[in-house]
């Protein structure tokens, strides 16, 4: 056996040796999530395949790979009217798909219909119906594609018109759904567009294999406007959801960077390498409660159970991985800074717990927390539950099962706490805050304050500005503060294994966003 | 002889149409939908998304569609991996994971049977006491970890092996050995010791005694008379084994990154991808019913007191 | 132990004809085998101590100390493991600052920390109790928790899930096997197509329905192992039973007048025992892990119980930091199967027909 080794070894040395020896190309491993579900700008609603499309297509605007705010991309400039309702974008002249057609104002047009026909079946076409005047309306087929106020006034002129004065629609716009493709080969290939042998792109990179499970490589693009700014010459994509595996590649030097997911056991050791990134993301995890049924639909019991989790042990001792303890929901952002919520207060907890009727938990109902199988929300589950059975006197059981059924589950209210965690889609407070809405399809506990909604509705039309900030703000403090309708937990972190000494251009951004255009070699 | 087989062969159409029938009805009963995801969507857009899928329509008739597309040889759309088809994912990943699932196994039956044959000619020997504690270990710790320790000590500490991957990328063929070592190591330890087992009952038996009268010398009765009749559990077991080999392991593939359809079983259940699930039940109906039909014709040519009227 | 006698040929002039009946005779013959003998008290001392876990004097296996985390096992107190480690750091520190001993004020650091160490209590059920001096013989976990109570409390549903499964997957699988393989023809049809159904149907699947359905107790969770757990069993002993049923001892009985059900069970199926029993010994780590998987899927036994399956799970991602908790709950599952193998091959064994009534 050990000859085989041997023999395997030396075969190696040679089979990299051999890798050397050409032209020096500079290529990028990426341990990405999972298999890509898409690279349809349309149809991407996940982080791994929007990771690749930042390379591959540019919209409109693009991520600034420091802040993830809007940077011009295919739109060079543009200007603001009526009451902040209207953009008007000035496209670049020199913008043009990887096969030499230019792309124009009706490209833009034709791009974003095809993303609102119902046919396309976009999952994320909401997010265009939030700011686009009339995609509601075409997307969910009540009227036809000429109800969208979007418009193509020249070749390089393109304007639209929105729902209302929208303050962080420029954080939004480079989103992929806001994404250009190229209609002209969709219309030739159909679904198939997305093959490597059939895609044309209009981002920095050009798609060159996709082996579904393995990897997908793209390479520099040669008719990408900007080409001369682009460093490196290949990325490679690596699927795997395996952590341990992801890390052990990362640790042989098989990769450079790995995103999310590092195992448990390991953050201790990772914590002290000199290329762990870890930079506070715009994402909550936070336990819903079951608004609809008794006990959890008496504010006293969700306060005590609240102020009776220890956050910052939990931060420490468990997790470990450099997450941030919050009793609020969202994220202090640029001009935000959330209301406080109530905080770890064991006295005030019994007093609380007392005062709805179970003093020292006697008689508290058989409860449960429900939770999607995963280590990390497993030992989080039990740490919660030793605090509330150690402090309280309430012991409540805790049940995993696999995400689909957890979802079904909170669908119909079937569950008394239920694990959730959020990731912001663009920079803005109300990405997390509309989610708890009456209304909201997210709402799972079914939380409802008159009061609130009217607060979250009334932000919805005002313009940017601290005074807006203040109406949130106001909207939050009732959510987490005076009905306590979640328990937040902490600030999820992005944890990433990159080595910055040797890589340039990338950098630490609350959104996770790290487009590969400005990635370099030092 | 042929008549049978091709009876048989008919046999197959009406079990497959049981199969993917329940498949096809109970896979829809399963709590949550393809489109239930982190986010939750407004109704209209899921409204489109099914009707892209025709799961709006009455779920008879989706079925009657499904059929007829099965018999044109399409296995329809995948929800969660829109851009391809199943068909696109079957005839990509499914040859892989035959590859390495084929390698495995002749290293498991070769080996297996070897090792039974020794340890059965040298009973409660220390040869015999090793190769039972080898199976014995094989068996308890379960591929997850012995997929990562393998992973651990030759990639990580002694750097002989690259992590991971498949023999097209830069390492080429070295990256099959652990996970081919660590998928054949349970189905080595279960032939060894079948077999080991079936070995000893046989020479008990009274034709081996008689052969022994006669005054046959111990390899030819060990290797004329005892291997062919001893290999029979040993294919019975083969049968399903193969299907489960060969149609690849979740977990090795997702430790070692191999694209095969192992992980497609897993991913295409938990995404709820309805059609996905089905094409993976089908591949693994398919690669069963024609294992276990191999293995019914091997009977006979094991055993000549079997007999196919 | 199985002696040299196999080699020797048997007739009615070395066997001493004396009528008992076959589990008698089997149960005075398992007990000759010494192998066997050990095999089973090992068993019999896994269940003993499992059961007995509320009784004996180990820590509790949820309770969680989280200062505790990652204990390696040793016969030293938590507390004087924890001091040693914060003198080493000190001592590393001190060594890259160029200094072998340490300073006053670092040794000042380490008396307070000591006197933390002492008097640091936690509440457990209303009551405070000292850390210092709790004792873990196998380590910690990632929360603190005792692994010794883990493995002990673990092996009471772990052992359950591998009797079970190994018995319902002898008892189903035997019998519809040995029925298959012995009438042949149109029941052997059905029944082989059967088994190639229940084989083909997405398990994960059916899984998740029975949750849906009847929750997640841990009935359900042995409904579930029964459910698949005698596919294969069936096929390998149709296989043996297709094969001896044309012996001439089977001729012979029947020419006597034997009823089928009597040839099936009496004559054909304790011929086969000796691969029924291997097979069997050899799935039990199987069940045991399939709990695992199932209780991914959210079925079986709740956190923080646990068992050997989830506590061989959790350990793999830290095996190179935290071997101890991958290798006792391994090596007590190793252990338990060998003892089971060597209880089978003696069971097997006694139950050999061959050797009826034989010394």
């Amino acid at each position: 056996m050990k000859k085989i080794f041997l023999i395997m070894s030396v075969l190696l040395i040679f089979l990299m040796g051999c890798g050397q020896g050409k032209k020096e190309t500079t290529v990028f491993t990426v341990l990405n999530g999972a298999e890509p579900p898409t690279l349809d700008p349309a149809l991407s609603e996940d982080n791994v395949s929007h990771n690749i499309l930042l390379g591959l297509f540019e919209g409109l605007l693009v991520y600034n790979p420091q802040t993830n705010n809007g940077a011009p991309g295919v739109a060079e400039s543009w200007t603001v009217s009526n009451e902040g309702k209207t953009y008007t974008f000035t496209l670049r002249t020199n913008a043009k798909w990887s096969d030499g057609t230019p792309i124009t104002a009706k490209t833009v047009v034709d791009s974003w219909l095809r993303t609102l026909n119902p046919e396309t079946a976009s999952p994320y076409a909401w997010m265009m119906g939030m700011v686009v005047q009339g995609a509601n309306e075409y997307n969910s087929g009540e009227a036809g594609a000429d109800a969208v106020q979007i418009k193509a006034i020249d070749d390089h002129t393109f304007q639209m018109d929105m729902v209302g004065p929208i303050p962080y629609v420029e954080s939004m716009l480079p989103h992929t759904i806001f994404g250009i493709v190229p209609v002209h080969t969709i219309e030739k290939f159909g679904d198939k567009w997305t093959l490597p042998e059939n895609m044309v792109c209009n981002g920095p990179f050009v798609l060159k294999e996709w082996e579904p499970q393995d990897h997908v490589t793209v390479v520099k693009s040669k008719t990408y406007w900007d080409a001369e700014n682009v460093k490196l010459d290949e990325i490679v994509y690596i699927p795997s959801d395996d952590n341990n595996t992801r890390l052990n590649m990362y640790k042989n030097g098989e990769a450079d960077w790995m995103f999310q997911g590092m195992p448990l056991d390991q953050i201790d050791v990772l914590k002290q390498r000199p290329d762990y990134q870890v930079i506070p993301q715009l994402a909550t995890y936070f336990y819903e409660f079951n608004h609809t049924k008794p006990p959890f639909n008496d504010v006293r019991i969700r306060q005590a159970l609240s102020m009776a989790i220890d956050r910052q042990t939990l931060v420490d001792k468990v997790t470990r991985g450099g997450q941030i303890a919050t009793n609020e929901v969202t994220p202090p952002m640029p001009g935000y800074v959330p209301p406080e919520g109530n905080g770890y207060n064991l006295e005030k907890a019994k007093e609380l717990l007392a005062q709805a009727g179970y003093p020292d938990g006697k008689g508290f109902p058989d409860s449960t927390i429900l939770y999607n199988t995963s280590e990390a929300h497993k030992i989080i589950a039990e740490f919660i539950q030793q605090q509330w059975e150690q402090k309280l006197g309430i012991s409540i059981s805790i049940e995993n099962a696999e995400w689909k059924t957890v979802l079904a589950r909170g669908k119909e209210q079937d569950f008394n706490i239920l694990r959730m965690g959020w990731i912001g889609d663009y920079q803005d407070p109300n990405t997390f805050l509309e989610l708890f809405q009456t209304d909201a399809g997210q709402n799972y506990g079914k939380y409802s304050n008159p009061e609130f909604d009217a607060l979250i509705r009334q932000a919805a039309t005002m313009p940017g500005g601290t005074e807006r900030f203040n109406v949130l703000k106001k909207a939050e403090q009732i959510l987490i503060a005076q009905d306590q309708g979640i328990a937040p937990v902490y600030y999820y972190v992005n944890q990433d294994l990159i080595d910055l000494t040797k890589w340039g251009g990338w950098y630490t951004t609350i959104m996770g966003w790290h487009p590969p255009k400005y990635i370099y070699k030092k | 002889m042929t008549k049978y087989i091709i009876r048989r062969l008919i046999g197959l159409i009406p079990t497959m149409f049981i199969i993917i029938t329940i498949s096809f009805f109970i896979i829809r009963i399963a709590p949550g939908g393809p489109f239930d995801k982190d986010k939750r969507y407004p109704p209209e857009i899921i409204k489109n998304m099914e009707k892209k899928y025709h799961y709006d329509e009455p779920i008879l008739i989706q079925y009657a569609r499904y059929m007829l597309d099965i018999l044109k040889g399409d296995l329809g759309l995948s929800s969660a991996y829109p851009d391809h088809d199943v068909n696109y994912f079957v005839s990509r990943s499914l040859p892989k994971s035959v590859f390495i699932g084929i390698i495995a196994l002749c290293i498991a039956v070769i080996s297996g049977i070897g090792v039974s044959i020794i340890s059965a000619a040298k009973q409660n020997s220390w040869i015999d006491y090793t190769a039972m504690s080898v199976a014995v270990f094989g068996i308890t710790i379960p591929l997850f970890v012995v997929g990562p320790l393998l992973m651990y000590i030759c990639a990580i500490r002694l750097h002989w092996l690259p992590t991971s991957g498949w023999i097209d990328g830069k390492y080429g063929w070295v990256t099959l050995i652990m996970p081919v070592i660590t998928l054949s190591l349970p189905y080595f330890a279960y032939i060894a010791r079948l077999s080991r087992a079936s070995i000893l009952e046989i020479l008990r038996s009274d034709y081996i005694r008689t052969a022994r009268a006669k005054g046959l010398s111990e390899p030819v009765i060990l290797f004329k008379h005892v291997l062919k009749g001893s290999l029979l559990p040993v294919v019975s077991y083969l049968g399903p084994a193969m299907a489960g080999i060969v149609t690849g392991s979740v977990v090795v593939e997702k430790i070692f990154r191999i694209p095969g359809i192992g992980h497609f079983f897993v991913q295409a259940a938990f995404n709820r991808d309805y059609f996905l699930l089905m094409g993976t039940v089908i591949v693994y109906a398919v690669i069963l019913l024609m294992a276990n039909f191999i293995v019914d014709i091997l009977y006979g040519f094991l055993d000549p007191r079997i007999s196919y009227k | 132990m199985k002696n040299k006698n196999q080699h020797q040929p048997e007739h009615q002039f070395n066997q001493s004809i004396k009528r008992t009946s076959l589990f008698l005779d089997a149960v005075r013959r398992l007990r000759k085998n010494k192998m066997a003998v050990a095999g089973f008290i090992i068993v019999v001392i896994y269940a003993v101590i499992s059961l007995s876990a509320p009784l004996l004097p180990i820590h509790s296996y949820k309770f969680q100390i989280l200062d505790h985390r990652f204990l390696p096992p040793s016969i030293k107190s938590a507390g004087k493991i924890l001091l040693e480690r914060e003198r080493a750091r000190l001592l590393t520190q001190a060594k890259n600052a160029g200094r072998d001993t340490l300073l006053p004020d670092e040794l000042e650091k380490l008396e307070t920390y000591e006197q933390k160490l002492r008097s640091d209590t936690t509440i457990k059920d209303g009551k405070p109790i000292r850390t210092f001096g709790r004792i873990y013989l196998l380590g910690t976990d990632s929360l603190g928790r005792d692994l010794l109570a883990r493995i002990i409390y673990g092996g009471q549903v772990s052992i359950a899930i591998g009797l079970i499964g190994s018995i319902t997957s002898i008892l189903i699988g035997t019998c519809i096997g040995a029925i298959a393989g012995y009438m042949g023809g149109k029941t052997d049809y059905l029944i082989t197509r059967f088994i190639d159904i229940m084989y083909s149907l997405p398990y994960m699947m059916l899984v998740i329905i029975l949750m849906a359905l009847f929750g997640r107790g841990i009935l359900n969770l042995f409904f579930a192992l029964a459910f698949v757990s005698w596919l294969t069993v069936a096929r390998v002993v149709r296989g043996q039973i297709i094969s001896l049923k044309n012996s001439e001892f089977i001729e012979a009985a029947r020419s006597i007048g034997a009823g089928n059900l009597r040839i099936v069970f009496k004559h054909l199926v304790p011929n086969t025992l000796g691969i029924i029993v291997v097979f069997t010994t050899l799935t039990i780590p199987n069940f045991i892990m399939m709990e695992a998987f199932l209780s991914f899927l959210g079925l079986g036994v709740q956190a923080p119980f646990a068992t050997w399956g989830s506590l061989i799970q959790e350990s793999v991602d830290g095996m190179d930091l935290f071997p101890w908790r991958l290798f006792f709950p391994a090596i007590t599952m190793v252990l338990f199967l060998f003892a089971m193998n060597f209880f089978g091959d003696g069971l097997r064994d006694a139950l050999d027909p061959q050797l009826k009534n034989k010394l």
